[in-house]
């Protein structure tokens, strides 16, 4: 552990609150009227997945917890958790679904992924700064209207629902921002 | 993709950057209807007023012979309103830029806004009550709304009752805190303690009342019916009146819409010695904070030493009301610049 201050704050990183391991989902500075600064956050419970807001004094100190990513490949959803294998020892993990939050939508089966691990405990994937998905369900709108920038809504190969630019074909390969759900670009 | 970039792929969303030239036409047909002068006043300035809490933006005069003199852009209109008000302008307000810096990071601030502050002589802070409500009716109305706004999934009727609570009775309500006792220093580090916030011997006591504040009070304000907040404790004053009656509270109000604080309101605080009293602590505020330092307006104190009539004023960031009219979360979303585009890496 290492104590770190509001100002190493980052999206993503996992710290101690109330002795529970959480990660920062959301942070933003906020000031009262006539106040000094404050650093509001938005922490998501490793054991519970339940989100909570704190704020802290700006410059207070908290800990960051260690935490390893294991490349492991993506096998099968179990109920509301998800299920993956660690691509060196082959060890299954559970990872809940509460700690993917939106992102399990795009969880291709057999794709590896890195998993976020804290003290032997799968935590959450390290987002991909893209996902490459085959489109499956497209309605034929495309013309090629590029000049006005119209859209319309694609399914991909995992079932999640994209907005994509008309000239985009069932059977086309598709990179999606899995941050925001949104298409970037043909892959 | 850059703001105007994606309005020339998505015309729909015009309409959400149009709300704020809708705002600002009826916030000026407001006052403008009840004869109030709208003031311009200076962005750039020789002295800014004195306030630690605030980061100013520092820059450069050059005279005529490259000769710097250190200038400094405004934070607020409210000095130079009240030099006027002095001068006998009567009722007034401004629609002007502002600027803070260190404002960043933040859904609801812009180190660059628009800030709306209004004047009415002879008032105190209760009549600004009052003119809260009936602004934002009245832009309402404009928007073709009708009494009722939705915000974030919540709809709230702007022309039935406004809750009102002191900051003593909200601190009771939802932090189990007595206020009287918590005005003590000791007893504010041990309340604070206990309830296992980290009170380290720097934190001063304002530190841990916003803390207890922001994090227990304030996700409660304007939930289902627009808040105001009033009766801050005397040592957060700022440019406040105290209460005669009990100088440990101060006439300020501040007032909440779904989570979004819209503005501050003061009984104006006329008395010349007080005010340069404050003033000069807030200088050794900021040097101890090592923040930009600076000379605060001795015009604005002579000012006073004239005589300020009895006033109540207010400053309401109007980037935050054209959120919520606007219904989204994000200050970025009504702007078609906003310095996170600008400058971003």
């Amino acid at each position: 552990m290492s104590s770190i201050t509001t100002s190493d704050f980052k999206n993503g990183i996992f710290i101690t609150f109330k002795d529970q391991p959480h990660q920062i989902v959301e942070f933003q500075r906020v000031n009262p009227g006539k106040g000094s600064a404050f650093v509001r956050t938005r922490l998501k419970s490793l054991t519970t997945g339940k989100v909570q807001e704190f704020t802290y004094k700006s410059g207070e100190s908290v800990e960051e917890l260690p935490v390893e990513t294991q490349e492991m490949q993506y096998l099968y959803p179990e109920g509301e958790d998800y299920v993956f294998m660690n691509n060196q020892t082959f060890d299954q993990v559970t990872v809940k679904g509460t700690l993917l939050g939106d992102f399990v939508k795009f969880l291709k089966p057999n794709d590896t992924y890195q998993v976020l691990v804290h003290e032997e405990e799968a935590v959450g994937i390290r987002l991909p700064k893209k996902v490459r998905l085959k489109v499956t369900e497209a309605t034929d709108g495309a013309r090629g209207n590029t000049v006005s920038g119209a859209t319309k809504t694609v399914v991909v190969e995992t079932g999640a629902v994209v907005t994509v630019p008309l000239f985009i074909k069932e059977g086309e390969m598709i990179a999606i921002d899995p941050e925001t759900g949104s298409y970037v670009e043909r892959a | 993709m850059k703001t105007w970039q994606n309005l020339r792929d998505h015309p729909e969303n015009w309409k959400r950057y149009f709300i704020r030239e809708q705002v600002i036409r009826s916030t000026r047909s407001f006052f403008d209807s009840q004869t109030f002068h709208e003031v311009e006043t200076p962005i750039l300035l020789a002295h800014p007023a004195a306030e630690s809490y605030l980061d100013v933006f520092e820059t450069t005069l050059l005279d005529r012979n490259r000769k710097p003199t250190k200038a400094y852009l405004s934070t607020s209109p409210e000095l130079a309103l009240k030099k006027l008000i002095v001068a006998g302008i009567g009722n007034c307000y401004s629609i002007t830029k502002s600027f803070r810096n260190m404002e960043t990071d933040s859904f609801t601030h812009n180190p660059e806004f628009t800030i709306l502050e209004w004047y009415r002589v002879g008032a105190t802070y209760t009549s600004l009550m009052e003119d809260c409500k009936n602004l934002l009716l009245s832009i309402n109305h404009a928007l073709g709304n009708g009494d009722t706004l939705t915000y974030q999934g919540v709809t709230f009727n702007l022309a039935g009752p406004w809750e009102k609570i002191t900051i003593k009775e909200a601190f009771a309500k939802w932090a189990n805190i007595d206020f009287d006792e918590f005005l003590n220093e000791e007893m504010a580090r041990r309340i604070a303690k206990q309830k296992g916030y980290t009170v380290a011997k720097e934190n001063t006591w304002e530190e841990l009342y916003d803390q207890i504040f922001l994090n227990e009070v304030e996700p409660h304000l304007g939930k289902s019916v627009p808040t105001i907040v009033y009766e801050f404790p005397g040592c957060l004053a700022a440019l406040s009146k105290k209460k005669k009656e009990n100088p440990n509270y101060a006439e300020r109000f501040e007032w909440y819409i779904g989570g979004l604080e819209l503005g501050d309101c003061y009984t104006e605080l006329t008395n010349w010695k007080e005010q340069q009293d404050r003033f000069d602590l807030e200088l050794i505020e900021l040097k101890r904070l090592g923040k930009t330092t600076y000379d605060y307006d001795h015009d604005f104190i002579d000012a006073l030493k004239v005589g300020m009539p009895d006033t109540s004023g207010i400053a309401v960031g109007l980037d935050r009301l054209i959120m919520l009219y606007s219904n989204t979360t994000r200050i970025a979303d009504t702007l078609f610049f906003s310095s996170y585009e600008l400058f971003e890496k």
